[in-house]
């Protein structure tokens, strides 16, 4: 048989590789950052002129962006790259695209470090970033998605290899996901408003957040791991049928998971139970590729213990599977009653984000850059002092975090003798954990002075070696062998490529139409309520400003059945939070962490002159308060010529303001901003009535109060 | 490892020790006075004892396992026919629950196919997973089944529910067996022993000082310490606003935030800092108020009952 030179393309990995360390020590400085906030809030710089691009609630989804789509993004890019072509014996299908892909994907980055600090969000968690810059994550996801296919249907290798089979089920997944969860109404060009509302963006939401870990940070990686383990450790893949049975059920299953996150909320029951459930069934086939991954190293585990690669890449597997067991205890129903909106879910995902994601990318790159650059690792001595310091700093981390988050949710829940919340003072509990969150602290900086060490390694490796830009194989052309009757089913579908991808695709979509579809068309979900009126222009624009500032990272606003809930927020109304009071939300504010208090029964419990006074100086009026100043929504405007855009955006969604009420929205807005300046005023506090403040008081004062005017209507009846 | 997993173990097990504090009223203030105590010294004693059994017995079992080998081996070479040991139990059980085949017969199952020089073998999946998986899908039929088809168990709405009804039976009987929990600005009365007042003082930093400022010289807040009173200074008037509020005022209601019991501590306990003059104060407000002047009730003095 002839065999034909080619040449694959090691300079776009290259490319990918240096993006990856270098986001990679930016995500996770500002995380470490947004960790020191949370017990030295004099480095949120409140006072400064910066202060209002640097606050916790605008770091914080900086961090999340940049470590999940820039650090890990750019990785499994790098990785998914350099094995496919390998994989399947063919150069990728156009350079073009590839390196579209790689500045696309960068300016989306920019973008990104660019829109958060301004505040320009969408609220919702790891989907923050607004319309065009949405618009052009979807583009850019399609160049990477024909890239992929056409590779495939380029290759030279009759088969795909199951780390191909997860690459393209992320590639179908996160298209998927990400269209349906960025659906918004414009408003300008960086504000716009979700499609959904209330408890149905809530379950999009949720859908999209749970399957972005599942399809960006779980099955690339599980793809990778597929192609790098075996090839590091010089071993044959454990069982192909493994593979092939925890692939199906992986990505059939795991799309169900996502109501995990919204149990005892509003949700309603039937779609929370089937989050249970298909998270604990969820274990078996996310331990599937640990156990794919681990029992390959059979037979070389004296290796482990010299080869930096290997150890990096079995406590990641170790990690995978003990995050992936956690997932589903967190998800019954009486552990997460516990555990959410607490540090335990912070621990949870560092556990994976550390272990799993960190140290398979830094096997990965160990064991890459010296066969790029033609040489050997600068000095195996720091890769070991790397993992040791980065095993070290996972350790410092989860365990604080594990403690806090159970101490604080026992004193949230603990009545004293006379029934009373022993706690009542939401402070004590907050002030009670600083102490473990300093430890979590110190646990971040050790595992990114190892990030530090690595970048130093693999620098001098690559000054050390030559690069290999176009690197040469001779591969044999595509032969296409008859299959032998009497084999693996599987096998022979592993040769059609379109087919397998329609097959994902159909797997991905069932759980999520089951999930979705009822919650949107069946109206006994979301039983309404007759006294929930929209937001009053001067509330919308405070509310605006209220998601402008992040609030919703550290506060909830949704209040579960639980009598230490009830009687925290609102002990005399004695009402948790009701799915029909969140219908003219777009988005949903509910929240994931509650570092501050609920604010969901907030309205009317303080005057107007108390937020006044806590938005300044929080400490001052809250002594051991962490919360970062707002000095500046006292000195900005609010932007009245935007009420008629927001007031028609939301019309347009389903939002029931009068038509041609923009017009006149104004007026309305001037009265409120007015009564209340006015109310300041008699407490001797002044203030323009367009100051930022004003419309934020509004909004906070309105939060959970409409559903008392039900009880208050109904009793008039 | 082990000892931090027994840590977090150990913090979960909190969980129903501390929903138990919400759920029993304690007659006695100390954890030695606990008619139970007995109880769970004994119960502490059995487990303390069953947990040394168990040592000991591992201990004999590894004890008697090594004079059993030892004996074989002797006896091997006695014969002359070479000792193989006998792979040990965990060895096996982890062989045959992963369902391994071995090393050296890998080439059999060795798949024809290889990608970049990566080979697949072809093992049996791990029974212990298998069933795992048939477990976890037996689980969530039941659970769907208990929870929405024969409403077995409580979905949340009605754990709540449940929840309130308890609340409720506990405190009528917290009401009949203790007076304190049902104070109002009638029958409310000055208290003055160190441990009510320090209660109160608690009170007051907790919740008040951030209007009041933590030494009560007003700042949203009015002044607490000099002679002025907006709405009544009088020990009633002061319960009767912090248990109900005043309206179109930043003073909220404290009802069903703080016990009654609290409410008359923090009340005592704001008298005592009349005249106590801190440092840029915030100017008087209201009316003149004095004391004696007033109902003689209020300066009747009973023991706390804290």
């Amino acid at each position: 048989m002839q065999l034909e030179k080619i040449h694959y393309d090691n300079k776009i990995v290259k490319a990918f590789i240096i993006a990856t360390v270098i986001f990679g020590i930016v995500g996770m400085t500002v995380g470490l950052l947004a960790a020191i906030q949370l017990f030295y809030p004099i480095f949120n710089f409140s006072d400064s002129s910066l202060g209002q691009f640097v606050s916790f609630g605008r770091i914080r989804p900086l961090h999340t962006n940049a470590v999940i789509f820039a650090f890990v993004g750019n990785a499994m890019f790098a990785g998914v790259y350099y094995s496919m072509q390998r994989l399947l014996k063919t150069r990728l299908f156009s350079d073009a695209l590839s390196w579209t892909h790689f500045w696309g994907w960068q300016l989306i980055i920019l973008a990104a470090a660019i829109t958060l600090p301004l505040g320009m969000t969408s609220a919702k968690e790891y989907a923050e970033l607004e319309w065009p810059i949405d618009i052009a994550i979807a583009l850019i996801w399609v160049v990477f998605g024909i890239n992929m296919i056409g590779t495939i249907i380029k290759r030279r290798e009759q088969h795909m290899y199951v780390a191909i089979w997860f690459y393209i089920a992320t590639f179908v997944t996160v298209a998927v996901l990400h269209i349906v969860n960025s659906f918004e109404m414009p408003v300008t060009l960086f504000k716009s408003y979700s499609w959904y509302a209330g408890v149905q963006d809530a379950l999009v939401q949720w859908w999209y957040g749970h399957n972005a870990v599942a399809f960006f940070l779980t099955t690339p990686f599980l793809g990778i791991m597929y192609y790098f383990l075996p090839k590091a450790a010089n071993r044959p893949v454990y069982s192909y049928r493994l593979s092939i049975i925890h692939f199906w059920s992986l990505i059939f299953i795991y799309i169900w998971a996502g109501p995990h996150h919204l149990l005892y909320t509003a949700l309603p029951d039937w779609a929370q139970s089937l989050g249970v459930v298909f998270s604990v069934m969820l274990i078996a086939p996310s331990w599937g590729g640990m156990l794919n991954g681990l029992f390959t190293l059979r037979g070389a585990w004296d290796r482990v213990r010299e080869d930096a690669v290997l150890k990096f890449m079995v406590v990641a597997v170790t990690a995978y599977g003990m995050a992936t067991l956690e997932g589903p205890l967190l998800s019954l129903k009486n552990v997460n009653a516990i555990a959410h909106y607490t540090d335990w879910i912070v621990a949870h995902v560092h556990v994976g984000g550390l272990g799993w994601n960190g140290f398979l990318i830094f096997g990965m790159l160990y064991w890459l850059v010296p066969r790029m650059w033609n040489t050997k690792l600068y000095s195996s001595k720091l890769a070991n002092l790397h993992f040791w310091i980065g095993t070290l700093g996972i350790v410092f981390y989860a365990l604080p975090m594990y403690v806090s988050g159970v101490v604080q949710s026992l004193m949230w829940k603990e009545f004293a003798a006379d029934g009373f919340l022993r706690y009542q003072n939401f402070l004590e509990t907050t002030t009670q954990i600083l102490p473990m969150h300093m430890l979590r602290a110190t646990g971040g900086a050790l595992y990114l002075a190892g990030v530090f060490i690595m970048a130093y390694n693999l620098i001098k490796t690559a000054y050390a070696g030559s690069f290999i830009a176009n690197e040469e194989a001779e591969v044999s052309p595509l032969v296409k062998i008859k299959h032998a009757p009497g084999g693996y089913w599987h096998h022979i579908l592993e040769a059609k490529p379109v087919i397998f991808t329609v097959l994902a695709l159909v797997a991905i979509l069932i759980g999520g139409i089951i999930e979705l579809v009822p919650t949107f068309l069946v109206k006994s979900n979301v039983p309404t309520i007759a006294s929930v009126k929209p937001y009053t222009p001067l509330e919308l624009h405070g509310r605006d400003i209220y998601i402008r500032e992040g609030c919703v990272n550290c506060h909830s606003q949704m209040i579960r059945p639980f009598r230490s809930e009830v009687q925290r927020y609102d002990p005399k109304g004695g009402e948790y939070s009701k799915a029909g009071e969140y219908v003219y939300d777009h988005p949903f504010l509910w929240g994931s962490k509650r570092t501050g208090p609920d604010l969901h029964r907030l309205g009317g419990k303080y005057a107007d002159s108390w937020h006044f006074r806590h938005m300044l100086t929080p400490a001052e009026v809250s002594t051991g308060s962490i919360m970062p100043a707002y000095p500046w929504l006292y000195e900005q405007q609010i932007d009245k010529g935007l009420t008629a855009g927001k007031i028609s955006a939301l019309r347009t969604i389903g939002v029931p303001y009068a038509e041609g009420y923009e017009k006149t929205a104004n007026n309305d807005l001037d009265a409120q901003a007015n009564r209340i300046v006015t109310g300041l005023e008699l407490e001797g506090y002044e203030t323009a009535p367009d100051a930022e403040i004003v419309a934020l008081i509004a909004y906070l004062q309105r939060l959970g109060t409409d559903i008392k005017l039900d009880e208050v209507a109904t009793r008039n009846e | 490892m082990k000892r931090i997993v027994l840590f977090l173990f150990m913090c979960l097990g909190l969980v129903p020790a501390f929903a138990q504090s919400a759920e029993s009223i304690p007659a006695a203030s100390s954890a030695w006075d606990d008619p139970l105590l007995p109880f769970y010294i004994v119960i502490g004693f059995t487990f303390v004892v069953v947990i040394l059994v168990l040592l000991v017995a591992l201990y004999l079992l590894q004890v008697l396992n090594y004079m059993v080998r030892q004996a074989t081996r002797e006896r091997a070479e006695r014969l002359g026919i070479p000792y193989k040991e006998e792979p040990s139990f965990w060895a096996r059980l982890w062989k045959e629950s992963n369902d391994f085949v071995p090393l050296e017969k890998e080439a059999d199952i060795l798949m024809d196919h290889s990608y970049d020089g990566i080979r697949e073998l072809d093992n049996h999946l791990p029974p212990w997973w298998k069933w795992l998986f048939y477990a976890t899908i037996v689980f969530s039929g039941v659970y769907m089944i208990f929870y929405h088809l024969t409403d077995t168990l409580p979905l949340p709405l009605k754990e709540y529910e449940t929840e309130l009804v308890i609340a409720e039976e506990q405190a009528k009987k917290l009401e009949a067996s203790s007076p304190v929990a049902a104070i109002d600005e009638t029958t409310v009365q000055l208290v003055t022993d160190a441990t009510a007042l320090a209660d109160g003082k608690t009170t007051f930093l907790n919740n008040c000082a951030s209007c009041h400022r933590k030494d009560g010289g007003g700042d949203i807040g009015p002044n607490l310490t000099d002679e002025y009173w907006k709405h009544g200074g009088s020990l009633r008037d002061i319960f009767r606003i912090i248990r109900h509020g005043v309206q179109g005022t930043n003073m909220i209601s404290w009802e069903g935030f703080i016990s009654p019991e609290k409410m008359q501590n923090v009340t005592s306990y704001v008298l005592t800092l009349q005249g106590s003059n801190p440092e840029n104060a915030k100017k008087p407000e209201g009316e003149l108020y004095k004391p004696d002047t007033h109902a003689p009730a209020d300066s009747t003095k009973v023991q706390a009952s804290l």
